[in-house]
């Protein structure tokens, strides 16, 4: 009944972000499609994960979609509720293996700003909300994974701040400047998977989603895109039964995956 | 008196020329002075809330944030000090979503910055407003987790942490008190950044029960309230009610503030209104939603909307009234209880009429 429905971008961005996630991973789990794709994850393919949010909810059991990571459905029955400070050092001591950021803006060495759009920090064009927990997780979780929807705007050459390092200035800057993990292994977005290439850790297509050419993400792209070698693959579409949980289980009210109009 | 080494690169980007105004928040001396001068006795500390603003929040005090944002946040409490016409505050908090609407009435004039904002309800387009028209001053940006390591280290009792948060970022170039050194117990090239210790000088903090002493007990996430309550100059406890101590003694189920830290303590119920309280009320999202969606757009916005929810209420029943009353607290209670697994949740829907411009039902619940 759902499935009579295209399948719109924000449901794809929950399915190819979920499919990022492993079993038994311990999962750090922020706001928004993050929450939809952990949640898709532990109902599909990797249903013994441990999700960990910012609150301090850890392992909550099975419920509806949270409104907030301070949503009592983060901490339902929690064996434990950290406090801040401990959440964050659980990523620091090597107990998450994988997180997931949003941003305002992204550079091609995954740096990301969610501070300000505007080159005067004190009289910016927007301010906006500031760093939260991205510069934490960016700076202690040993695999990141960026989320957003892509525009030039959104992927400039210059970021207007760094609120978070990913690979810095690219090589080996990430380490030389004392952040701990691999920093971010992917970028995903309405256009396609990126990934960041071995030696100069600049962003690099790994796949495109159905009806888009790399012409069309380099035009969406304010720097260059590195191309992989040979045909690039299109981004696997859920199938129809993954697509019915999302829709019936994961956000029955579309809190998250719905696009007004769609 | 302590002098102190600030970031120089940070207060020239933040232009501080004053830096005594930043001088509170790290000064460890006065904050042990002022937890010294305390009377220390167990004794009954119960006041009324306009009483406990009146007494220990004065103009210019950095005063915290505290619950998470919109989670066991003592909102009524921000609402009072709005209503007593407080001036000049610095607002400090992980998150520190609340001080944004406070800066239009003259009560916040200085941010310390974690995040601001309400997530996906939509961006706070009021603090991008009075930041540009100089209406607040920016003296230190954060994230949450370097905060928190702040307030904890004042908590462990220490005059600082290393962190390996914030490294190589631009939130360093705008923090007057943090800094990059090398980790000394490494010989090898081992970046670390120097978080000190945090003493705000006033926290309200909000809690399920506490007793007449001040022995304050959460339920839910404490995010970093047993933290700040360690640090702060100046504790004030409101609670959903006030029990015996005997209570605080065998019901364990929660973390517990001790009374020491505690100047007053107030009989609030309701005091998280409208955000959730865990275990007693969810949030009106309508609310937040018209927050985030219509007042933010335009000065005269945000002060219709307060006018209506602050200065028109004369304490949190009247605001309770507007969201409904009764139905709204059986909703509100039905709601976080059921989101909890405390009551059944089969068949129980979360949805919700969410407010829009373009349709305002008034209905909160």
């Amino acid at each position: 009944m759902s499935n009579e429905k295209p399948i719109n971008p924000l449901e794809m961005l929950a399915y190819v972000l979920a499919m990022q996630i492993k079993d038994h991973q311990i999962v750090y789990v922020g706001t928004g499609l993050p929450m939809v794709a952990a949640i898709l994850a532990k109902k599909t393919h990797a249903p013994h994960i441990t999700m960990v949010y910012e609150s301090g909810g850890q392992n909550p059991i099975e419920g509806d979609m949270p409104w907030s990571v301070g949503d009592p459905f983060t901490w339902r029955k929690s064996p434990l509720i950290q406090e801040m400070a401990y959440s964050f050092a659980q990523a620091y001591n090597g107990y998450v293996d994988i997180g997931f950021l949003g941003f305002a803006q992204v550079d091609m060495y995954g740096n990301i700003n969610t501070h300000l759009i505007g080159d005067d920090f004190l009289n910016p064009k927007t301010r906006l909300t500031g760093s939260g927990g991205n510069n934490d997780l960016s700076s202690l979780t040993e695999n990141m994974v960026l989320v957003g929807l892509h525009t030039p705007d959104k992927f400039p050459a210059r970021l207007d701040f760094i609120t978070s390092v990913g690979h810095l200035t690219g090589g080996n800057s990430r380490q030389e400047a004392g952040l701990l993990g691999n920093g971010p292994v992917a970028v995903v977005t309405n256009a396609g998977v990126f990934d960041f290439e071995a030696t100069s850790k600049r962003m690099r297509v790994q796949s495109l989603q159905p009806g888009v050419n790399f012409e069309l993400a380099q035009l969406c792209t304010g720097f260059e895109l590195l191309k992989p070698e040979g045909e690039i693959p299109v981004t696997p579409s859920p199938p129809p039964d993954i697509l019915e949980i999302l829709r019936t289980q994961v956000d029955p009210h579309g809190v998250f995956t719905s696009i007004p109009g769609m | 008196m302590a002098t102190f080494a600030y970031n120089k690169e940070a207060l020239a980007n933040l232009k501080i020329e004053d830096t005594s105004l930043l001088d509170r928040l790290v000064d460890f001396n006065s904050a042990r002075a002022a937890h010294l001068k305390k009377d220390h006795s167990q004794r009954d500390k119960r006041m009324s809330l306009s009483e406990a603003i009146a007494t220990y929040v004065q103009d210019g005090d950095i005063c915290t944030d505290t619950g998470f944002a919109y989670v066991r946040t003592p909102l009524q409490s921000y609402f009072e000090i709005m209503r007593q016409g407080k001036k000049g505050l610095q607002f400090i908090g992980s998150p520190n979503t609340n001080q944004s609407y406070m800066i239009n009435f003259g009560v916040c004039a200085y941010s310390h910055n974690s995040y601001i904002g309400a997530e996906m309800r939509g961006s706070d387009r009021n603090y991008s407003r009075q930041l540009k028209a100089g209406k607040v001053k920016i003296l230190s940006e954060w994230s949450h987790g370097a905060m928190a390591q702040g307030f904890k280290a004042a908590q462990l009792g220490s005059p600082g942490v290393f962190s390996k948060q914030l490294l190589a970022s631009d939130i360093i170039r705008y923090n007057p008190y943090v800094k990059v050194m090398q980790n000394p117990m490494r010989d090898d090239p081992d970046p670390v950044v120097f978080i000190p210790a945090l003493y705000p000088d006033v926290t309200i903090i909000h809690v399920h029960a506490c007793d007449k002493n001040g022995n304050a007990r959460i339920y839910g996430p404490a995010v970093n309230d047993i933290a700040i309550a360690a640090a702060a100059r100046k504790v004030i406890i409101t609670a959903e009610e006030i029990v015996p101590e005997i209570d605080i003694r065998y019901n364990n189920k929660g973390v517990v503030i001790p009374f020491v830290y505690v100047d007053a303590v107030v009989e609030l119920p309701f005091g998280a209104v409208p955000g959730n309280m865990p275990g007693c009320y969810y949030w009106s999202r309508q609310w937040w939603e018209k927050a985030m969606r219509y007042a933010t757009l335009t000065d005269e916005n945000m002060a219709e909307f307060m006018r209506n929810w602050v200065f028109d209420c004369r304490d949190q029943y009247d605001f309770v009234e507007k969201l409904g009353g009764a139905r709204w607290v059986a909703k509100a209670r039905r709601l976080t209880k059921t989101t909890e697994y405390d009551n059944e949740d089969e068949g129980y829907d979360y949805s919700y009429q969410p407010y829009t411009l373009n349709k305002d039902t008034d209905i909160y619940y």
